[in-house]
């Protein structure tokens, strides 16, 4: 009846699990029986569960990400403590727990907590930036979310109910097949993976059709701010790569549940096809990550050091070109398996060219903030930071290019700590940046600039302090995911290693201070204009936080930074330069459960296809296609805002505006 | 809010295929600067960018295909498994619902209920005839003992060819709903947005059919030695 | 937003209006005279045009026309222009400004789908030359 589940899927023989799970379970309890009885369901399910509100969509998947750092973070501690424990001992953690706990790290970080960052903030600020009111397919787009969450939550019940893989955050076959893991654990990640999988799809194909077709009147392609270029380029490479992931996680999913044989050891299979295809796709992955991250930092650094970005046409060129070319660089992560010299020489020369666009940008960046008033907030220092620390990872990642070299260092720590030390300045410190950067605009007030700056700090030492050991350690001959070792010579790295990762930790326990802190004194860091930084994209334009419609009137937009150009006559002026238009009613998508309740169908299809609970796929399935039939049979998509109210809160922003101009002129 | 479209740059070329008039008013074709763009251009242009992430789903399939041609395992091969004159059939079924298709997309431009419905009930019984050719094609390896676990080529048989017929198969649902929907709501403007999302669909459908036939079943029987 | 004497070079949007069209993917061109008569003409010709292409594949593969070698690239190229025939008669994709959008997008997925296909074949084709087949590393294990 309940296919595989039975009550020794809940690991009662195993504490941490257990512990875990139950202190998560009361947790997550405790705050739904909050929430229930402050009555925030109704308000809950209204503004946020069923918003197609790109901006409240943006946000939620911030808070997705957010709490899946926690629990990839936790995983971190859990690894580099049991290697700085684990020598000439077996350390706390069993191999069968560490090797779930370095797959769920890597899976979490990538998957859940990178992606949903990098996309939150696409989905909150592209629209803005480019003038409209909402994304090209908003009910999509709730959709999109609500699978990635559901993926997620398929991990995370893996801690309590069954296991996860062992196999590393990417299954590679032959162990990843039945015949060797026969477990649930490869089949939650794979369905996990799916279900987020084709969310993140549907996020390419919305926003590609957004920066293409939806754009202000006057916003041709170069006058398009940057983050919109690199969200282009991030959305094109998830529609071109995103789909091979998908083609070949089935093709597992038929090994294990329908006994093919396109990666078995048996009947003519052929692992190594498996390597080929995943890493088709896991070169454009982690391109997608770093694209926007890209953009966030040109944002960042153009804004504060007050100058246009430099070479704007240089760095479109460089951003498509790193696009086109990462889909031909992916033989270097199996520069080891065998294809022999004249393929590993191609994929090498490729590896290394692609590292030239990134250098351009580099040099873009430090020339738009050379002879400009620099102003050294938080989201620059987290700039900064990147631009030196990812210099030094993308260096090791040229050496690593280098086919004769990586086979000295494949799989060793050495290329650990170039991935981490390129994802986390490249990617992790972005994220913090555009959330400093961008938090004023999603909620009206801005963080604690003091505690932002400590936790930069702690972050920087930290991760060198985490990550340079690696690459010592490599050298000396470290393979990758060792639960134990017996090398006196690799202990003091780390040993040094936790505690970098402890430096880490006091660094995340200052952002959530600091997040904690600039809530209960939010008065006193109010945005009241909607332009904090004085920034120069169109979306300080807007109040903080926006109207739901953005934009009373779309803006026309004649020149690069067109929000900055209008800014300065008014400035000069010290009186707004554009008169009040005149305000139409506008027409804005209505609210969904669509996403939620597809999600909802999709995890109970997901958990049922893991415990071959086959009765239950079929109700799930039935239930997703039933769900999405109502969705588009429905009949008034839209509703309408009145022009009054169009009125009312654009007359508030063009008020608070123009007090600030008062101001300044007394 | 008084604005004025001023000269657009003239189009020396003459790559497009309107009249060139002088009195024209201006155009601002393919760069987006006009605005957001209607609708109808929004759906399709975002269905066409879906049709793209799905060919690359099946050229994954494709590539795995070509990769695990020659492991049969000491199994059946594929000329001692492919019928032609059967490929033949479901490629004409499909190639004739793809032209009933597109007449049925005139019928929708001309607002005509009952010429709709025959063009989309022809289409509908194509596709099923497409369908049922397959599935005995399937049934009947499966029976010879040549079922996509016997080895790597037939899994990766089944599974291209088979995702093509769940494509199909999806189709058909789909086919079946705008026809419902037609029925039901008439010519209203989101339904003819949708069928134009069908319509790209199916017609998608028949160029992955030609890649499948020409590369998996023909060359799938050519004489052994001559194979890369 | 201004509304001083505007320079000649610049060109102002009404805000909101759309200045001609894309047209989408899959749409029959609108512009200049068409009937049902000539639309209809148009799909016979890209059926005929198919149904031929088929053929002369299906002939090509049973006769010794093609030097037999040679013979899975007269198929590709055949069934590429099979895929040009249906992109054009019943995608209506043209080369008119206004697709401009729809073909770049094309582009990308032709040759993403290139390096997929060819990559991966180029790339197991010497893995497989160079690795022990699966069956004798069975044999080989302890």
């Amino acid at each position: 009846m309940l296919g595989k589940l039975s009550w020794q899927a809940i690991p009662f023989n195993e504490p941490i699990p257990l512990f875990s799970g139950a202190a998560v379970a009361l947790i997550l309890l405790g705050v739904l029986v909050w929430v229930v009885l402050r009555g925030y369901v109704p308000y809950l399910w209204r503004e946020w569960i069923t918003s197609v509100d790109h901006k409240r969509i943006g946000i939620m998947y911030m808070l997705l990400a957010a709490v899946m750092l926690l629990r990839g973070f936790i995983d971190a501690i859990m690894l580099r403590g049991q290697q700085a424990v684990a020598f000439h001992s077996m350390g706390y953690l069993p191999p069968s727990h560490f090797d779930q706990i370095f797959s769920a790290h890597g899976t979490i970080m990538i998957f859940f907590m990178a992606m949903p960052f990098v996309i939150g903030l696409m989905n909150l600020i592209v629209p803005l930036q480019l003038g409209v009111r909402d994304v090209a397919f908003p009910t999509l787009n709730s959709v999109s979310f609500w699978l990635n969450a559901a993926g997620a939550l398929l991990v995370n019940v893996s801690l309590v109910i069954g296991e996860f893989s062992r196999t590393g955050w990417l299954p590679y076959p032959p162990l990843a097949e039945l015949r060797y893991s026969p477990g649930v654990g490869v089949d939650y990640y794979c369905w996990a993976i799916q279900i987020s999988g084709i969310g993140t799809v549907m996020t390419g194909i919305n926003f590609v059709t957004t920066i293409l077709k939806m754009r202000a009147p006057g916003m041709s392609y170069t006058r398009m701010p940057m983050f919109c270029w690199t969200a282009l380029a991030s959305n094109l490479l998830i529609i071109a790569a995103f789909p091979i992931l998908t083609a070949t996680l089935a093709m597992l999913l038929l090994d294990r549940y329908l006994d093919f044989h396109f990666f078995t050891d048996t009947a003519g299979g052929n692992s190594m096809m498996f390597m080929n295809l995943i890493w088709a796709w896991g070169h454009p992955e982690v391109y997608i990550l770093v694209l926007p991250a890209f953009g966030i930092y040109s944002e960042v650094v153009s804004t504060f050091s007050g100058k246009p970005l430099f070479g704007y046409r240089s760095m479109v060129i460089a951003t498509m070109a790193i696009c086109i070319i990462s889909f031909m660089v992916w033989l270097h992560h199996f520069f080891t398996m065998g294809a022999g010299p004249e393929v590993n020489a191609v994929f090498g020369i490729a590896s290394m060219i692609i590292a030239v666009p990134t250098g351009v940008k580099i040099f873009n960046w430090m020339f738009t903030m050379y002879g400009g008033r620099v102003r050294f907030t938080s989201p620059l220092l987290w700039s900064i930071g990147f631009m030196v620390s990812f210099v030094i990872g993308g260096l090791t990642g040229v050496l690593v290019a280098i086919p004769s070299a990586d086979f000295q260092l494949h799989n060793s720590l050495f290329l650990v700590a170039h991935f981490h030390n390129t994802i986390i300045p490249g990617v992790v410190f972005a994220a913090f940046a555009g959330y400093t950067y961008w938090f004023p605009k999603a909620f009206g007030f801005t963080l604690d600039e003091r505690l932002g700056k400590w936790a930069f700090w702690l972050w920087l030492i930290g991760f060198w302090v985490a990550w340079a050991p690696g690459y010592v350690v490599g050298l000396e001959g470290m393979t990758r995911r060792l639960q134990h070792y017996d090398d006196p010579q690799w202990r003091p790295w780390l040993l040094l290693a936790a505690l970098g990762v402890t430096i880490l930790l006091a660094g995340i326990a200052v952002q959530i201070w600091q997040l904690i802190h600039s809530i209960r004194t939010r008065e006193q860091r109010r945005d009241l204009t909607g332009d904090p930084w004085n920034g120069r994209n169109l979306e300080w334009a807007t109040s903080s936080p926006p109207p739901v419609f953005n934009f009373a009137v779309l803006p026309n937009v004649t020149d690069q930074e067109p929000y900055w150009d209008v800014k300065q006559q008014a400035l000069k002026a010290l009186q707004l330069v554009t008169p009040e238009p005149q305000y139409q009613p506008i027409e804005m998508p209505r609210n969904s459960p669509t996403g939620f309740v597809t999600a909802f169908f999709a995890t109970v299809t997901g958990f049922a296809l893991i415990w071959h609970i086959w009765w239950l796929v079929i109700l799930g399935l039935i239930g997703a296609y039933v769900t999405f039939v109502i969705f588009a049979w429905r009949d008034h998509p839209e509703f309408v805002i009145p022009a009054e109210e169009v009125a009312r809160l654009d007359r508030a922003n063009r008020e608070a505006r123009a007090d600030y101009l008062r101001e300044l002129a007394r | 809010m008084s604005t004025e479209v001023l000269r657009a740059p003239p189009d020396p070329y003459h790559l497009g295929h309107r009249p060139a008039s002088a009195n024209a008013p201006p155009q601002v074709t393919g760069h987006g600067a006009g605005g957001p763009a209607p609708k109808r251009i929004v759906v399709g242009y975002g269905f066409w960018i879906f049709l793209l992430s799905d060919v690359v789903i099946f050229a994954s399939l494709f590539a795995t295909y070509a990769v695990l041609f020659k492991n049969t395992a000491g199994g059946p091969t594929s000329e001692q498994l492919y019928d032609l004159r059967n490929t033949a059939l479901e490629t004409a079924c499909l190639l004739a619902s793809t032209f009933t298709c597109a007449l049925a997309s005139i019928a929708v431009g001309e607002r005509s209920q009952k010429w709709t419905q025959i063009a989309l009930a022809c289409t509908g019984l194509l596709g099923a005839a497409f369908l049922s050719l397959e599935a005995r094609e399937f049934a009947s390896f499966v029976a010879r003992g040549a079922g996509p676990s016997r080895s790597a080529f037939l899994s990766a048989f089944f599974t291209l060819v088979g995702c093509h017929g769940v494509h199909v198969s999806a189709g058909m649902l789909w086919l079946g709903t705008m026809m419902a929907q037609f029925y039901a709501k008439g010519f209203r403007r989101d339904i003819r947005h949708r069928f134009l999302c069908f319509t790209l669909f199916w017609h998608a459908l028949d160029i992955i059919w030609v890649a499948i036939f020409s590369l998996v079943y023909l060359v799938g029987t050519e004489p052994r030695q001559f194979l890369p | 937003m201004s509304t001083e004497s505007p320079d000649p070079r610049e060109y102002h949007y009404q805000a909101g209006s759309y200045i001609g069209e894309d047209r989408p993917p899959g749409a029959a061109p609108d512009a200049g005279e068409h009937t049902v008569r000539r639309e209809v003409h148009g799909y016979l010709l890209g059926l005929a045009l198919a149904a031929g292409l088929t053929i002369a594949s299906f002939w090509v593969s049973h006769t010794g026309v093609v030097y037999g070698p040679a013979l899975a690239v007269a198929l590709l190229v055949l069934a590429v222009a099979q895929m040009g025939i249906h992109l054009i008669f019943f995608l209506h994709i043209t080369t008119d400004p206004d697709n401009t959008n729809n073909i770049l997008a094309l582009a990308f997925g032709v040759l993403i789908v290139c390096l997929i296909v060819f990559g991966s074949i180029w790339v197991m084709t010497h893995m497989n030359h160079n690795m022990m087949p699966m069956s004798e590393l069975i044999q080989h294990q302890p």
